[in-house]
C-alpha cells in the first residue's frame, strides 16, 4: 500500500516536472503531431497499392503516430529520472524510507498516464483529417497497447537513465525507441515490405504491437488473431525491459 | 601578402578548424550520416511497390534512386545545424572574441564557416551517391549528372551553413541553434523531397507546391532518374543559390551588427 502511495507522488512529481519543463513537454506534445501529420500528408498516395486494401492512409497511420507518442512519453520519464539522478534528488530519495521498487514504478505511471494524454491529442488530430474513431472497444484496445508501450520504453529509459546517470543519455533512450518503430510495419503492411526490412519487421516485437492496434483502428472490431500477437508481444517487452530497469535498482545499495 | 590572398588563408585556416571538429566529435558528424542513411534504407524498403504502381508515382528503376536526393538534403540540414551550433558553441566559450580581438580578417569568420559547410556538403553528397550506388541505384545523367547533384548540394550546404551562423548569433546558445532543428526537418517533410508532389492531395499539396526545397530536391532528383535538361539543373542551382544569397547576407547583417557592439 505505502508502494503505490509512494510511486503515485513520484509519478505526480515526474508529470509536474515534465509540464514545467518546456523543452521536454513541447516536443512530447509536437512530436507524435508532427509524425501524423508528415506521414499521412507526404505518404499520402502509398495508400492506393493493393496491400491496404482500400484503407485511408491517415487511418493507417494514427496507430503509428499514437505508439510513437506513447514511446516519447516512455523517454521522457527516463530524460526526467536522469535529470533527477545528476541533480541528487534522487539520491535523497534512496537516504529516505521510500521503497525501492516506487522509485521506478512512480517514472513509470507517469509515463503511462502522459500516454493517455499523447493518444487522445494524436485521435482528436485524427478526426480533424475526417477519421472519427473507430467504435469504443477498439478505442480502449489502442490505448491500451499505447499504455503497455509506454510502459515497456519507460522501462527501457529507467534502465538506461540508472546505468548513465546523466540526461546526456537521452540520445540513446530515444534512437532506440525511433529505430524499433521504423524498423517495422510504420509506413505500410507487413505484405508491402521489400527485402531487408521485412525481416527485420518479423523479429521485431513493434511489429505485431502496431499490427494489432491497427487491425482496431482499421476494422472497428477486435480481431483476435490479429490482437493476441501484440499482446504477447507487449508482455516480451515488459518481461525483458523491466527486467533491465530492475537490475540496476538492485544494485544501488553497493554505490 | 595582399589583403586578399590574406583573407583567403584565414577562411582556409578557420574552415579546416571547423571540419576539424566537426570529424573529432561522433555526435557531430554521426546524425548527418546516420539518419539520413536510415530513413533512406527503411524508405526504399517500405516504399518499394510504389513506383508504377499508385498514381501519380511513374515506374522507375527503384525507390532508392528516388530517395537519395531527398537523404542528401537531409543529411546537409542535419550537418548545417550542427555546424551552426558548434559556432554559437564558439560565441559561448569566447573563442569568437579572441578571433574578434585578433587581426583576422572579419570576412574570413564568415566565409571560413561557409567554406567548412561546402566541404562538408561536397563530401556527403558523394558519399550517399556511393552508398545507393552500392545497393543498386544508379545516376543516369552521368558524369554531369552527378557533378550538378554535387553543386546544388553544396550551394544548399552554404545557405544552411549560413542559417546556423545567423541564428548562432542572434541566440548565442548551441542549446538553442540545436533545439530549432526540428522547425527545418518539418520543412523537409512538408516537401516532396521523400514522394512525389503528385501523390499529395489537400493541402499538404499545396504546402509542399510552395515549398522550395521541392524544387530543389526534384532537380538534383531529376539528374539520378534521368530526364533533367539544362533548365531543371538550372532551377536547382537558382533555388540554392538564392537561399544562400538570403542566408548569406543575414547572417552578414548581424555579424557586422554583432562586431560594431564589440568594438
Amino acid at each position: 500500500m505505502r508502494t503505490f502511495a509512494v510511486s503515485m507522488g513520484l509519478a505526480g512529481r515526474n508529470l509536474l516536472l515534465v509540464r514545467r519543463v518546456p523543452s521536454v513537454f513541447i516536443p512530447s506534445l509536437i512530436m507524435p503531431l508532427f509524425i501524423l501529420v508528415a506521414t499521412a500528408g507526404a505518404f499520402h498516395g502509398i495508400g492506393a497499392l493493393p496491400e491496404f486494401a482500400g484503407a485511408s492512409y491517415l487511418a493507417f497511420t494514427i496507430p503509428m503516430a499514437a505508439t510513437m507518442g506513447a514511446g516519447f512519453a516512455g523517454i521522457n520519464s527516463g530524460m526526467t529520472l536522469a535529470r533527477d539522478l545528476e541533480g541528487g534528488f534522487f539520491d535523497r530519495l534512496q537516504s529516505s524510507p521510500a521503497p525501492r521498487i516506487a522509485l521506478i514504478m512512480g517514472p513509470l505511471m507517469a509515463a503511462m498516464a502522459r500516454s493517455v494524454f499523447t493518444t487522445t491529442i494524436v485521435f482528436i488530430a485524427g478526426m480533424i483529417g475526417g477519421v472519427w474513431l473507430p467504435g469504443l472497444a477498439s478505442t480502449l484496445v489502442i490505448y491500451g497497447f499505447c499504455l503497455l508501450f509506454a510502459a515497456a520504453t519507460s522501462c527501457w529509459a529507467i534502465g538506461v537513465a540508472l546505468r548513465a546517470r546523466t540526461v546526456q543519455a537521452a540520445p540513446i533512450m530515444q534512437l532506440v525507441v525511433f529505430l524499433s518503430v521504423f524498423m517495422s510495419v510504420a509506413y505500410v503492411p507487413v505484405d508491402a515490405l521489400h527485402g531487408w526490412l521485412g525481416q527485420v519487421a518479423h523479429y521485431n516485437p513493434v511489429t505485431y504491437i502496431l499490427t494489432a492496434s491497427r487491425s482496431a483502428e482499421l476494422t472497428g472490431t477486435i480481431i483476435w488473431s490479429q490482437t493476441w500477437p501484440g499482446l504477447v508481444a507487449s508482455a516480451g517487452l515488459l518481461l525483458v525491459l523491466g527486467a533491465w530497469a530492475l537490475l540496476p535498482l538492485t544494485r544501488l545499495n553497493d554505490r | 601578402m595582399s589583403a586578399a590572398a590574406l583573407a583567403t588563408r584565414q577562411t582556409a585556416a578557420l574552415a579546416w578548424r571547423s571540419i576539424i571538429t566537426t570529424l573529432r566529435l561522433p555526435q557531430a558528424w554521426f546524425p548527418a550520416l546516420f539518419f539520413p542513411l536510415v530513413l533512406m534504407a527503411i524508405f526504399t524498403a517500405s516504399f518499394g511497390g510504389a513506383p508504377g504502381n499508385i498514381p501519380g508515382f511513374p515506374p522507375i528503376r527503384g525507390f532508392l534512386d528516388f530517395a537519395v536526393c531527398g537523404a542528401i538534403v537531409q543529411g546537409v540540414l542535419i550537418a548545417g545545424t550542427t555546424a551552426g551550433a558548434a559556432f554559437a558553441t564558439d560565441i559561448e566559450h569566447g573563442f569568437f572574441d579572441r578571433l574578434v580581438a585578433s587581426p583576422t580578417s572579419r570576412v574570413s569568420i564568415l566565409t571560413g564557416r561557409l567554406g567548412a559547410s561546402v566541404a562538408l556538403g561536397v563530401v556527403q553528397a558523394l558519399l550517399f551517391l556511393s552508398i545507393a550506388a552500392i545497393f543498386g541505384a544508379r545516376v543516369e545523367g552521368g558524369f554531369w549528372g552527378i557533378v550538378v547533384v554535387v553543386i546544388i548540394a553544396a550551394t544548399f550546404a552554404a545557405a544552411v551553413g549560413g542559417l546556423g551562423v545567423y541564428l548562432a548569433i542572434r541566440t548565442g546558445s548551441g542549446e538553442a541553434v540545436q533545439g530549432m532543428f526540428p522547425l527545418f526537418l518539418a520543412l523537409l517533410f512538408f516537401s516532396s523531397a521523400f514522394f512525389p508532389l503528385a501523390t499529395m492531395t489537400g493541402w499538404y499539396h499545396a504546402v509542399a507546391a510552395v515549398n522550395p526545397i521541392s524544387y530543389l530536391v526534384e532537380s538534383m532528383r531529376d539528374e539520378v532518374l534521368g530526364g533533367a535538361t539544362i533548365w531543371t539543373a538550372l532551377t536547382g542551382i537558382g533555388i540554392a543559390a538564392g537561399l544562400a544569397a538570403i542566408s548569406i547576407s543575414a547572417s552578414a547583417i548581424t555579424l557586422r551588427r554583432r562586431l560594431r557592439v564589440a568594438s
